[in-house]
């Protein structure tokens, strides 16, 4: 009898079943597996990511944007900024795409029940966020203050325009935007993201934060969550590596010794900060 | 103890690559690589180290892991499967990089099973070193000359030969036990040889040392000269790092086909930690140079069990800036030792 | 005269003493006598720093790791680098192509001898010209004079390569690439690649392919060589770092040999020449 060799590298075939503008280049990417078995078994938690493969141009990491409880399609936000982004961004409803995952780790939206939750999004950083923030809506007893910093380069990046008053509406919920330049008609607030956290001022007290951007906005926002009394164990981040493999054999995304495709994305900063490499 | 005179080895090398494909040592352009052979005199008998190891054939420099047809459908199918290979004269160093590397893919979840396809039809037969030549140190990382690890046979030149070479044949596993069936052997009161070791070489700091280490300006000052190539990487037998990209492989109106590479790629070049939008964790020589070995000697065996270096000393031969990976283990015991010495004081 | 090395250890010395420079690029000895790239911080150091047959590494490749302000609001650091006659030229390349500043570095250059390189001697030491670099700002005189070759190059070897058929030669380059690694130490060592994103290795446009095979290796060394046509300054740092021996100075001296007949050019020997391949001249007409 032959042995079954599984190639975790070999993607499955997807559909692409929906495609929408999101922001200037950002789009929401909708599909679900073509494989009913695979698909049912494509179980995810908000933070985790899958690569998704344009086929014959290449393959690249994306967070899941969606929940499953909310959505029968698989949704990634996508940012276009190089020859796959570029390539997903032309498909349209029927074309196929391949995808692997779902891979790494995602928040232990259990560990933050009872808790008051803080959430920092920069960017495109705001689309692993988002599944956050509805699984939290979904369950809203479960937790405490919801209190979501949103931020982008400028109104026309801001991702889930759409979902800002459901996120409002919510009870014990804020929502606070700010933009680094402001265009005319934004009502909001312009400047840093971590300006506008220090000027509200969360209370540390029983709480857990969520960031999610680019690196050095991680770095910042780390700083001005540590003014405001967050322990650094009450910080949880989502780093960023240009992840091949996405399964923790290429090597190219550790940060010493963690992976961050397999001990990641999700991390809690005190571990971050234990790594003997900066992520920044 | 079973024995194999040359004259029996070379027939029955010669029936073997009648039957799969063999690997040995050959002479190419005056540079030692591991390469198929028609028959046991395309082998450079009488070769010590290679310059190559015969990693590319467990875990090639390139290979296609995937194939993505694109027509009316789009179809993905895995890369067909492997040929049997038998690699002959594998020195214990290289087959002890060969278990480091299967710590990753094989034991590590997930399990790659492409990998676990092509390492299931590779057979290893190790010829054992008489000695430890210059630059090797097997022995400061675990390893022996003559050592058994990770072989599914191994062959020991027998001395006071007075009928031509001889090996005594140590068979090591089920797959040694079948590719052997069949073929004349001796049987001979015969003591295996001991290698001749080097001494003096230093001990190797545990990984807490290294930890302590890390942000050390020496790292800074090793780093200033390295070139950022990939030479140390890619002669090394366990480095593992690897690049993926989607290449045509065949195109015709209406039909493509694309194979998903997977190709070896190193750590220490400065595109190679690069993210979206250009930044770069390691952005210097020094940082990247240090990641290396750390990984070795501390991130890979707290990660997955064995160190990442199995002293069969190619870096040292092969790096042109004369980084000397021996250097870098007494040196850090240096360093840990001075750090104790700071802390009694 | 004191010996070239320690003309080479007192200039150190001056720089770094006097805050010229904040780092010496020289050569040294590792604790199993080979010789590497040294690189000097402190005066008390400048020890260190050697000069024997084996000091044949083109350290100008260096300069590049110098030239970026190493954070925002910080100087360029300011380097000195020991040079024979062939770096020197290199060192000219890089003024040209506004890689470094002028008063950002300053040279030690040596008039050297044959040099070794692998316990044999340099082939590029046969045909150099000058021995006494182009460009210094502290000359280290030999202790005896030095010989200047008798005949400038003759390019025999490439004159002998081109009387075959182009089929024989190139079966002898696929022969010399199939053992390429691709490990680009040639490029890494060369002070005339210093892009970015290699044309190599870029994504996007999608030039090659990652392959480590015979089509991706020869596509890499040809363009390289395309890519140094009358940049080269024949230092052989390529041919030196190789760790498959491939004889990568026959491709550069071939195109050196062409931009010679073509232009009258000659890397980096005069500053003021600008390289051809480089310049626009809308007075050029180029024999077609």
């Amino acid at each position: 009898m032959s042995k079954v060799y599984t190639n975790p590298m070999k993607p499955e075939l997807a559909t692409v079943r929906g495609v929408r503008d999101l922001a200037t280049g950002i789009k929401l990417l909708q599909v679900t597996l073509d494989d009913a078995a695979a698909m049912t078994r494509f179980v995810y938690e908000p933070g985790q990511f899958a690569e998704v493969s344009a086929f014959g141009v290449g393959e690249s990491p994306f967070g899941i944007a969606s929940t499953t409880a909310r959505s029968e399609v698989i949704e990634f936000a996508v940012n276009r900024v190089g020859t796959v982004t570029q390539a997903l961004h032309r498909l349209d409803v029927g074309d196929k795409v391949g995808v692997r995952g779902p891979l790494g780790n995602g928040f232990p939206l259990d560990e933050f029940k009872g808790r008051n939750v803080v959430v920092l999004g920069g960017g495109i950083g705001g689309a692993p966020l988002r599944p956050v923030i509805q699984s939290i809506l979904d369950n809203r007893g479960d937790y405490g203050k919801l209190s979501i910093f949103w931020s982008a380069r400028n109104p026309d990046l801001m991702v889930f325009t759409d979902e800002y008053e459901e996120w409002r509406q919510s009870p014990d919920t804020e929502l606070h935007l700010t933009v680094d330049n402001a265009t005319p008609g934004w009502e909001h607030s312009e400047g840093l993201i971590t300006t506008l956290v220090e000027g509200v001022a969360p209370s540390a007290d029983s709480a857990v934060t969520i960031t999610c951007g680019p690196p050095i906005m991680i770095k910042f926002a780390m700083l001005s969550l540590q003014k405001l009394g967050f322990a650094s164990a009450q910080n949880w981040v989502t780093l960023e590596a240009k992840m091949k493999c996405g399964i923790g054999k290429c090597g190219r995304c550790n940060l010493g010794d963690q992976f961050i495709c397999l001990d990641g994305p999700v991390f809690r900063f005190d571990r971050v900060e234990q790594l003997l490499e900066s992520f920044v | 103890m079973r024995v194999l005179t040359q004259s029996q080895l070379n027939e029955w090398l010669d029936d073997l690559a009648t039957r799969l494909r063999l690997v040995a040592p050959v002479d190419v352009q005056g540079r030692l690589l591991y390469r198929p052979v028609r028959d046991h005199e395309a082998i450079a008998w009488g070769y010590e180290r290679s310059d190559m190891s015969p990693k590319t054939w467990t875990f090639p420099a390139t290979e296609a892991i995937v194939t993505i047809e694109q027509g009316s459908e789009t179809q993905i199918n895995d890369a067909p499967p492997p040929d049997p290979t038998v690699i002959f004269g594998v020195r214990p160093c290289d087959a002890r990089a060969a278990l480091a590397i299967d710590a990753l893919f094989l034991e590590k979840e997930p399990r790659d099973g492409r990998y676990a396809e092509l390492r299931d039809a590779t057979t290893l037969i190790g010829l054992a070193c008489p000695e430890m030549w210059d630059s090797c140190f097997c022995t400061v990382v675990g390893g022996l000359p003559n050592g058994t690890d990770g072989l599914d046979m191994l062959l020991t030149e027998l001395e006071g030969r007075e009928h031509g070479q001889s090996y005594a044949v140590q068979v090591l596993s089920a797959k040694g036990e079948r590719l052997l069936a069949g073929v004349t052997v001796q049987d001979r009161d015969v003591a295996l040889p001991e290698p001749k070791l080097t001494e003096g070489l230093p001990t190797l700091s545990p990984s807490s040392e290294w930890k302590a280490a890390f942000d050390d300006v020496y790292w800074q000052r090793l780093g200033d000269r390295c070139l950022a190539c990939r030479a140390c990487t890619f002669v090394c037998p366990t480095c593992r790092c690897f690049d993926v990209r989607d290449e045509v492989a065949s195109r015709r109106p209406g039909h493509t086909v694309f194979e998903r590479l997977r190709a070896w790629d190193a750590c220490t070049s400065a595109p190679y930690r690069r993210i979206a939008g250009g930044h770069n964790p390691r952005p210097t020589p020094q940082s990247r140079l240090r990641n290396r070995f750390y990984c070795k000697f501390m991130y890979y065996p707290d990660d997955f069990g064995p160190l990442g270096c199995v002293g069969c000393g190619r870096c040292i031969d092969t790096c042109p800036v004369s980084i000397d990976i021996l250097e870098v283990i007494s040196d850090v015991a240096r360093l840990a030792a001075r750090e104790s010495a700071e802390v009694r004081a | 005269m004191s010996s070239q090395q320690e003309q080479i250890r007192e200039a150190a010395r001056a720089y770094l003493e006097g805050g010229v420079v904040s780092v010496v690029i020289g050569y040294e000895h590792g604790p199993k006598g080979q010789v590497r790239p040294a690189f000097v911080y402190e005066a008390g150091d400048v020890d260190r720093l050697i000069w024997s047959r084996e000091c044949n590494q083109n350290l100008t490749t260096y300069l590049h790791s110098f030239k970026h302000s190493p954070r925002r609001g910080a100087p360029v650091p300011r380097v000195a680098v020991v040079v024979r006659a062939c770096d020197a030229r290199a060192v000219n390349l890089l003024l040209h192509e506004q890689q470094i500043e002028r008063d950002n570095i300053k040279v030690i250059g040596v008039v050297c001898g044959d040099r070794e390189a692998r316990g044999q001697e340099r082939q590029a030491c046969r045909y150099c010209q000058e021995r006494e670099p182009v460009i210094y700002d502290t000359l280290v005189e030999p202790e005896a004079p030095v010989k200047l070759s008798e005949t400038p190059d003759d390019y025999a070897d490439i004159l002998e390569m081109e009387e075959w058929a182009p089929q024989e030669r190139l079966a002898y380059w696929l022969t010399e690439f199939d053992r390429c690694i691709r490990c680009y130490a040639c490029r890494q060592a060369c002070p005339g690649c210093y892009c970015f994103e290699c044309v190599a290795e870029q994504v996007d446009p999608h030039w090659s392919s990652i392959a480590v095979e015979l089509p991706e290796k020869f596509f890499f060394h040809v363009m390289r060589a395309f890519h140094l046509a009358g940049r080269c300054v024949g230092c052989d740092a390529c041919e030196a770092v190789c760790p498959m021996d491939i004889p990568l100075s026959k491709l550069n001296r071939k195109l050196a040999k062409e931009v010679e007949d073509l232009f009258g050019y000659r890397t980096g020997d005069d500053p003021a020449a600008l390289p051809p391949l480089a310049t626009f001249n809308p007075e050029e007409r180029l024999p077609l």
